[in-house]
């Protein structure tokens, strides 16, 4: 029995061994490199590398959009601020994104002013991180905000450090501007270039069965619009395949031959589409600060269009709403 | 090998000298460090695959929760009936201790994670519930339970790993009892639940505030306890001197089997997810109840609220389904190694009691959000009235229902 009792007990510590793992690491020292600053000021991505190398520079704001509840909490890159999409971002009443005076009172609580580098990354590719940074370049800040290339999961998978702590960042004094227009297609826009009354192209990043209709929405989402289809002139090309396994980015060249086969070039303007429009600003992230091609978000996407009376819809897979 | 489960140390085990170990005899000193060993090789396994750190540490804490609520016995309803028919406060007390360890981990963790806890928001996934009179009736139901199949929903997993033949028939039950549940959800949420206000504590009162008076509310339960505490007898632990021998034969004494759990809850909580294990069961039986047909179109509001969430499981391995595979598991390895495995063949009056406790206590945990792990436990350590307000009912629907069967003759 003793011996028995020996392992057991053996066995009982080890088990809670791994959970040891992640506990006390060293903060990372600032380094930083001449080349470091280069590569924030160059690109609209940074690597994690970079970023933990520059943790603590000055003018520096670190923000974690994810979807998951309770990630950030639970570790989020040390002097990361967490902003939740579906409350701080937009208003909860109305469809729309955040007022103007709510942005502004949450970019002062983050810290943020208009010549702030700050570098947004989450989970899931980043793909509420580029929603994030789709609202902010609307109140007019474009070129100094980031995305982590890889997001969390790069960040994780190369076990750089985690904190719990919430970081106290000194408030700033920003103003937001009124949104900018350029940035966001409303359903008219939408609506012209689907009656081919304006020469624009509309990149519709759903899913293939979303885009033919066969499905109204992916799997497991509630179905909220009661028309299948894609708006006609629209083409697909998957948000997804813009990211490699491990998160990042795909190069440039590669995201051109990508969406040259759909035939976006950037020789025309372009709407970027979903289902709600989240999805729809990673593409948005990636063709206009990327690639530099000039994009609209159209956040209205699906729920607003499959949901409009009167207006054009192609349907490849003839599914009827409602029927049997 | 029937009768109640053993809850006094038998004796202890005497190695028959160069005799060769009888088959039982060596199933039980070859399958706990082997199912041990099994736990930690899963959970190695876990942790090396991609996003698998959470999953790994689910079956850990699981694990560590099993043994330790098996080997303190920490069982809300034994406790109850301990204290009413018995007049023995240890085990109350216990529940008081894990409360008051967890109110203080608890605090110590939300306050990094919201240094302010006064605006609009909740801590995230904190078990905090809408209170109302449907939360009353969950936990008065949810006691009822308790009394009929003789523990709540977490005991009964452990006891599954201590061969108990009533849990499997009370879990059964639980799962049909959510079921239930899904099936009245939509009407009361509609006349009741929809309205009933979310309250947390340490949003009108700050994390100190809370913090003091849970503690002073504890104090003054645990204060006419302790007055009827049993003249001291040298307990389990001192007696011999092998430490390991106090680990693995008897009980612990149920105030540190508390402590354990207001730790292991702190820990869970902030690595992982509040302590619960009702959300494998529930999010399974509302996926199964959906194939067969029984689940209403849509459960109004539900998936908004925080708890033992049922979201319907796509992945094969979940975090709760881990930590609740890992309780029974280790409490299984517990009971073997310290004697206590006593299966017994279940006999109808098991089955009947099982069935119909585990119906009660599935509505109970479904309709309010939780069981005595997830919404008493977890919610009353991050500050939810909910919890405290399904604790008053549980041990109220608990009481009455005892008092009732003891008059009636239909429990003991």
């Amino acid at each position: 029995m003793p011996r028995l009792s020996t392992s057991l007990l053996a066995i009982l510590v080890g088990v809670s061994a791994p959970g040891a793992a992640l506990a006390a690491q060293e903060p990372p020292t600032p380094q930083q490199t001449a080349g470091a600053r280069t590569e924030a000021k160059a690109s609209p991505l940074v690597s994690t590398e970079w970023l933990e190398k520059n943790l603590d520079a000055k003018g520096l704001r670190i923000v974690e959009v994810s979807v998951e509840p309770g990630v950030f909490e639970r570790g989020h890159i040390p002097g990361a601020q967490n902003v939740v999409w579906h409350t701080d971002l937009v208003e909860t009443v109305s469809r729309d994104i955040a007022s103007r005076e709510k942005f502004t009172a949450l970019a002062r609580r983050l810290g943020i002013d208009k010549d702030t580098t700050v570098v947004l990354y989450g989970d899931n590719n980043n793909w509420f991180a580029a929603w994030g940074a789709w609202v902010l370049a609307q109140y007019g800040l474009v070129d100094n905000v980031k995305l982590l290339d890889g997001g969390r999961k790069k960040w994780e998978a190369e076990k750089r450090p985690l904190d719990t702590r919430s970081a106290e960042v000194a408030a700033s004094s920003f103003a937001a501007p009124a949104p900018s227009p350029a940035f966001r297609a409303r359903f008219a826009d939408v609506l012209a270039v689907a009656k081919r009354e304006r020469d624009e192209q509309i990149l519709d990043i759903r899913s293939p069965d979303e885009f033919s209709g066969k499905v109204i929405a992916p799997p497991g989402v509630q179905e909220l619009a009661i028309r299948a289809g894609h708006i006609p002139g629209s083409v697909n090309v998957p948000w997804a395949k813009a990211v490699n396994p491990d998160g990042t980015l795909k190069s440039p060249a590669e995201l051109k031959t990508l969406y040259a086969a759909a035939g976006i070039d950037g020789s025309k303007p372009i709407i970027t589409s979903c289902r709600i429009g989240e999805r729809s600003s990673h593409s948005w992230f990636v063709l206009s600060r990327v690639l530099g091609y000039p994009v609209r978000n159209y956040d209205g996407s699906w729920t607003e269009y499959g949901n409009a009376v009167g207006v054009p819809v192609v349907n490849l897979a003839g599914t009827v709403w409602g029927g049997k | 090998m029937s009768g109640p489960v053993a809850e006094r140390s038998p004796p202890l085990p005497r190695r028959p000298a160069l005799a060769l170990p009888t088959g039982r005899e060596l199933v039980r000193r070859v399958a706990p460090p082997g199912i041990a060993l099994g736990l930690v090789g899963a959970a190695l396994w876990l942790s090396g695959e991609p996003g698998g750190s959470r999953l790994a540490l689910s079956l850990t804490f699981g694990a560590l929760f099993g043994v330790v609520l098996q080997r303190s016995r920490f069982c809300f309803y034994c406790q109850w009936r301990d204290f009413l028919v018995a007049g023995d406060p240890r085990g109350l007390l216990g529940i008081l201790a894990a409360l008051a360890a967890g109110l203080a981990g608890y605090a110590v963790v939300l306050g990094a994670w919201m240094p302010d806890p006064g605006g609009t928001r909740l801590p995230p996934d904190a078990h905090i519930g809408p209170v109302g009179p449907v939360l009353l009736l969950a936990g008065a139901v949810f006691g009822a339970g308790m009394a009929i199949s003789g523990s709540c929903i977490s005991a009964h997993l452990y006891r599954l790993g201590e061969g108990s033949p009533t849990a499997p028939f009370a879990l059964v039950g639980t799962g049909l009892g959510f079921v239930l549940g899904f099936a009245t959800w939509n009407p009361l949420y509609l006349v009741s639940v929809a309205d009933a206000p979310v309250i947390w504590l340490p949003r009108h009162l700050g994390y100190a505030g809370y913090l003091g008076l849970a503690l002073a509310v504890l104090a003054f339960l645990a204060w006419p306890l302790m007055k009827r505490l049993p003249d001291p007898v040298a307990p389990n632990l001192c007696r011999g001197s092998d430490p390991l021998r106090a680990l693995f034969s008897g009980r612990w004494p149920v105030w540190l089997g508390g402590l354990a759990v207001g730790a292991i809850g702190t820990l869970a909580y902030l690595r992982v997810g509040p302590l619960g294990v009702t959300a494998e069961i529930g999010g399974r039986a509302r996926q199964a109840a959906g194939a067969a047909g029984l689940l209403p179109a849509r459960l109004e509001g539900l998936d908004t609220f925080r708890g033992c969430a049922t979201a319907i499981r796509e992945a094969v391995l979940t975090p709760n389904g881990l930590f609740v595979a890992g309780l029974v598991l280790a409490s299984f390895v517990a009971a073997l190694a310290s004697g206590q495995f006593q299966p017994a063949r279940p006999r109808s009056g098991h089955a009947i009691r099982g069935l119909l406790g585990g119906l009660l206590l599935g509505w109970g945990a479904m309709t309010g959000l939780g069981c005595s792990v997830g919404t008493l436990l977890s919610g009353i350590m991050a500050g939810a009235l909910s919890g405290w307000v399904f604790g008053v009912a549980m041990f109220a629907g608990a009481g009455g229902t005892l008092w009732l069967g003891r008059r009636t003759g239909l429990l003991t």
